[in-house]
């Protein structure tokens, strides 16, 4: 365990760069990461509900339009 | 009441705690007249036990009680008095401390790094979530600024092109504005192109107007005063303004008349898999 937090603090703590650096590409992996979780939560919560589930009731005779 | 009273009443030995009246007499009240000295001399140097040999002589003055203010104690030789009253606070207990089993000396981690990586790691996440916040805002700011879903339905047209024949124009609506859009013929994409336009107001090259040379496409809107030109008329062929007479060739230029420049060219792709022209 204090092997994984030394490894931790070594690679990502020890330089103010390399710290930084992470924290800013967390910050953008955690956005898209929480835009996909937060989508496909969503998207099961409305199942049945949203255009892109019902088009194929009504979409396919008006396909000639 | 009788308890109280007797409580309130029970004499007490207490130091001679004087205090001065406004009128400069010391005061002593509650003072035990009946108290002896111990008999031990309890070591403050007055040797054994008989009349209290600190006490002043009768002429220095006395003790006397009164009905108004309880014991009064005159004095008559000169004696410093209090000037200022200072209640005298008794501790007989020992101090009670808050929290007697936390130790006195500061913590102190055992080593280095123990917690460190834990405390570095909730920084960078506190880090993680306000950097995201923070790019979520201005994101949503920018956001604010750009183009309405409506404005931007609005904003292409799509124009069918089979349905155009060869040397016909077509206006269509874009923007509030209308846009000539011409089919020309052979004749007249050799015509525009053979033209000397270096020579002209607005000196602009046909294949520069026009991305294929069948398709015209320009904004009907006169350079001069905004009218909309008729089509098909004036001395070039092309577009005639009835307006203030200004006369424009078959690739839309200005060739006489008032109009400073060239009819303006919007923005537009061709769509081949369609057959369709997009515009915006």
């Amino acid at each position: 365990m204090s092997g994984v937090a030394n490894t931790f603090y070594n690679t990502l703590v020890k330089r103010n760069s390399v710290y930084v650096s992470a924290i800013f590409a967390g910050a953008f992996a955690w956005g898209i990461g929480f835009d996909v979780a937060v989508t496909s939560f969503w998207d099961r919560w409305n199942q049945g509900k949203q255009w892109k589930d019902i088009r194929d009731k009504y979409a396919t005779p008006a396909e000639e339009d | 009441m009788a308890g109280f009273q007797t409580a309130v009443k029970k004499a007490v030995t207490l130091p001679c705690t004087v205090r001065t009246l406004s009128s400069g007499v010391p005061c002593a009240p509650l003072l035990n007249l009946a108290a002896r000295a111990p008999t031990d001399g309890h070591g403050h140097g007055h040797g054994a036990a008989g009349p209290r040999s600190d006490v002043p002589p009768k002429w220095a003055g006395g003790v006397a009680r009164s009905s108004s203010s309880g014991l009064v104690s005159k004095t008559i030789t000169t004696s410093p008095t209090s000037t200022f009253t200072t209640p005298r606070l008794f501790h007989t207990s020992a101090t009670n401390k808050d929290a007697p089993q936390v130790p006195d000396a500061p913590y102190q981690a055992q080593s280095d790094s123990t917690n460190r990586a834990l405390s570095y790691f909730m920084i960078g996440s506190m880090g993680v979530l306000t950097a995201s916040v923070a790019k979520s805002t201005v994101a949503d700011f920018l956001g604010t600024m750009a183009a309405s879903a409506d404005v931007l339905a609005l904003a292409k047209v799509e124009v069918e092109l089979g349905a155009i024949p060869e040397g016909k124009n077509v206006i269509i609506k874009w923007r509030g504005k209308p846009v000539f859009i011409r089919h020309r013929t052979q004749d007249e994409i050799s015509e525009a192109r053979s033209a000397n336009w270096k020579s002209f107001r607005d000196p602009e090259s046909d294949e520069a107007r026009a991305k294929r040379p069948e398709w015209l496409v320009m904004l009907g809107v006169c350079t001069h005063l905004g009218c909309v030109p008729i089509g098909e008329a004036g001395d070039y062929g092309g577009w005639f303004c009835p307006c203030h007479g200004s006369h424009y060739d078959i690739s839309g230029r200005t060739r006489k008349g008032p109009a400073p420049l060239n009819l303006e060219v919007p923005e537009y792709e061709f769509n081949d898999a369609e057959g369709k022209l997009i515009i915006g």
